[in-house]
């Protein structure tokens, strides 16, 4: 009788250390790039540390977004990666929390650009990148964003649509260049509407561009330096831009799920994330750029990332509330100047 | 064939059940969200909508006009490559066939991706141009309607070659020597005797292009961009982009509408041909 005893504690003991190593799951939503390097350098690793199970979620914000609205009563993720505009509408919709930064060692290292990028605790920057213009540089000179639209030139650019990442972004400088820099991008859109039939095409997808630029259908575009790499591999005279507006760009953050279970998971995990060793590693397979400036980078990855204190510094980025309250008046301007 | 009728019933129930499930419900609920009132109960607040909308029109407009004209001009050419076709011999036709299916089996990717090459500034189509002297500098022609023409008619200008071939053979071999031989020129054999007799074939054919052409994604999106919008552009750019799925359910509709009336006209046009015919 003892013996049955003895041996159904055991199998009680077993299993109910089983289910506790079952319970420590973290669930993270991130965009669908570069998974496999994400899952060598990132995820593999932190595993072995925390001796839990990493599952996560991919697809683009829009998507993950509505699906963490939809569990908003009992949340599945416990972090996400989103851009940050959507860390603001995810934040005005309840479904995340203040990051705790007392629990991130790595977070007096990160540039001051992505320490609080909303201005309201409740995301931390773990990558940005500059958007600038690549142009030909035997056909053209750019020192302003205004001069994509001189008669000159507009009938050889490809200008990004509004509704991509690098649109608003791109307008917003133009409107800078004008003197002319209102929220509703009105001077800007209206710019580039009376270019409309001359430019060769307003692009949704930069990889396009590659091509277009090749065949000298365009000369020039406005441009993410993460897809900087490929036009330098041309055999061209391409340049990136300096104009004197300066850059803008985006900026990726990690956020908390409000009501997450596993929130010292999630930040354990983040601080691993925003650790100099994993962003130098993810910087120098060209994936992310480093928002940890202790960070050292080879001169290749550094050539085609966003890097280094001076560029975070020039970044002039949309704030996220004007954006989140502009959007669909840009597309609707957009689509009154431009679309048709 | 069967006993009775409730054994062919039967025996095409699985197939019915699964087309329903995976088809049929999925369209109704998706085309019901541009009926749903946003209060409560039905209404075409959508799609009054989405018409009074000038980009909206004119992305229809421009649909319905590429539609069209790349179904006529396939027509047009199909029954001249489709008429070459059938008089070869059996060896030749094959090939020949063969030849006019082989676009089919390529990536439109791949295909469209292509014209990007052919038609750009520097591309062959540019280079004839400027070579003969029929312009001095490159012309525009990508991300144009031009483009968008140009990538439709080779994508869909098989399907309506295959219809026209099936059907011209099946027209009686000595119709068109019997119509000569009765004075009738070339036209007339054309209009009063091939016409009436392949309608079949241009009526599928010109379906199949027709509605191709209305759905096609990949061709308008690569060579005529967000510049030149077509309904399944908009549609892609509604769902994606806006997230305004009450939009896309009314382009959708719309689109299904166009395809359903395409052929329902084109029927309509073949037999009033037939009763025109038919009448002393």
């Amino acid at each position: 009788m003892k013996k049955v005893i003895f041996a159904s504690g055991a199998v009680l003991m077993l299993a109910t250390g089983a289910a506790q190593a079952q319970e420590k799951t973290l669930t993270i939503s991130v965009y669908a790039l570069a998974q496999d390097e994400y899952k060598q350098i990132i995820y593999d690793p932190f595993e072995k540390i925390c001796g839990c199970k990493l599952v996560v979620e991919t697809g683009n914000s829009v998507e993950r977004i509505a699906k963490m609205e939809a569990n908003k009563a009992n949340p599945v993720v416990d972090m996400a990666v989103v851009s940050m505009a959507d860390a603001l509408a995810a934040s005005r919709a309840g479904l995340i929390d203040k990051v705790d930064t007392s629990k991130l060692s790595n977070f007096d290292k990160l540039y001051d650009i992505a320490k609080d990028p909303n201005k309201d605790g409740m995301s931390v920057g773990y990558t940005f990148y500059a958007t600038s213009i690549a142009y030909r540089s035997d056909k053209m000179k750019i020192e302003s964003w205004a001069d994509l639209l001189k008669p000159e030139y507009a009938s050889h650019i490809a200008w990004p649509n509004v509704t991509t990442n690098q649109g608003p972004p791109a307008l917003y400088m133009l409107g800078q260049a004008l003197g002319k820099d209102t929220p509703d991008l009105k001077a800007a859109i209206a710019a580039v509407g009376e270019k409309k039939d001359e430019i060769v095409t307003f692009y949704e997808k930069s990889s396009q561009l590659v091509q277009l630029m090749q065949q000298e259908e365009i000369w020039a575009a406005p441009i993410g330096r993460f897809t900087w790499a490929p036009f330098t591999k041309l055999g061209m005279p391409i340049a990136w831009a300096t104009p004197k507006e300066g850059q803008t760009g985006g900026m990726n953050v990690m956020v908390v799920t409000k009501g997450s279970k596993n929130r010292d998971l999630a930040l354990q995990f983040m601080d691993f994330w925003l650790s100099a060793d994993i962003q130098t590693k993810i910087g120098e397979k060209v994936i992310d750029s480093p928002a940890n400036k202790e960070v050292k980078l080879s001169e290749a990855a550094a050539n085609n990332l966003t890097y280094g204190e001076e560029t975070a510094k020039s970044l002039k980025l949309i704030p996220s509330a004007v954006a989140l309250d502009n959007r669909a008046g840009w597309v609707k301007s957009w689509n009154e100047a431009v679309g048709q | 064939m069967f006993q009775n009728r409730a054994e062919a019933l039967a025996l095409a129930l699985p197939a019915a059940l699964f087309a329903a499930a995976v088809f049929l419900v999925p369209v109704v609920i998706l085309l019901s969200d541009g009926f749903r009132s946003p209060v409560g109960g039905w209404t075409i607040s959508a799609y009054t909508d989405f018409f009074s909308n000038t980009l909206n029109q004119t992305v229809f407009l421009r649909t319905l006009k590429l539609g069209a004209l790349v179904t006529v001009v396939s027509a047009v050419i199909g029954y001249a490559a489709a008429f070459a076709i059938v008089n070869l011999e059996p060896g030749a036709k094959g090939r020949m066939t063969g030849l006019v299916v082989l676009p089919l089996m390529i990536s439109p990717v791949a295909r469209t991706y292509a014209w990007i090459v052919i038609l750009g500034r520097t591309g062959i189509v540019n280079q004839a141009f400027q070579a003969l002297g029929l312009t001095e500098a490159p012309l525009r022609i990508l991300f144009s309607e031009t483009a968008i023409f140009i990538g439709l008619l080779q994508l869909f200008l098989p399907l309506m070659i295959i219809s026209l071939i099936s059907a011209l053979e099946n027209m009686p071999k000595d119709a068109i020597p019997a119509a000569r031989v009765l004075g009738a020129n070339w036209f007339q054999v054309f209009w009063k005797v091939v016409l009436p007799l392949t309608k079949e074939g241009l009526v599928i054919g010109g379906t199949l292009v027709f509605t191709g052409c209305l759905t096609a994604y990949i061709t308008p999106a690569i060579l005529g961009g967000s510049k030149v919008l077509m309904l399944e552009t908009l549609l892609y750019q509604q769902v994606s982009v806006s997230n305004n799925f009450v939009s896309a359910s009314v382009i959708a509709f719309i689109l299904i509408v166009m395809s359903f009336a395409a052929n329902i006209l084109l029927k309509r046009v073949a037999t009033a041909r037939n009763k025109m015919r038919s009448q002393p």
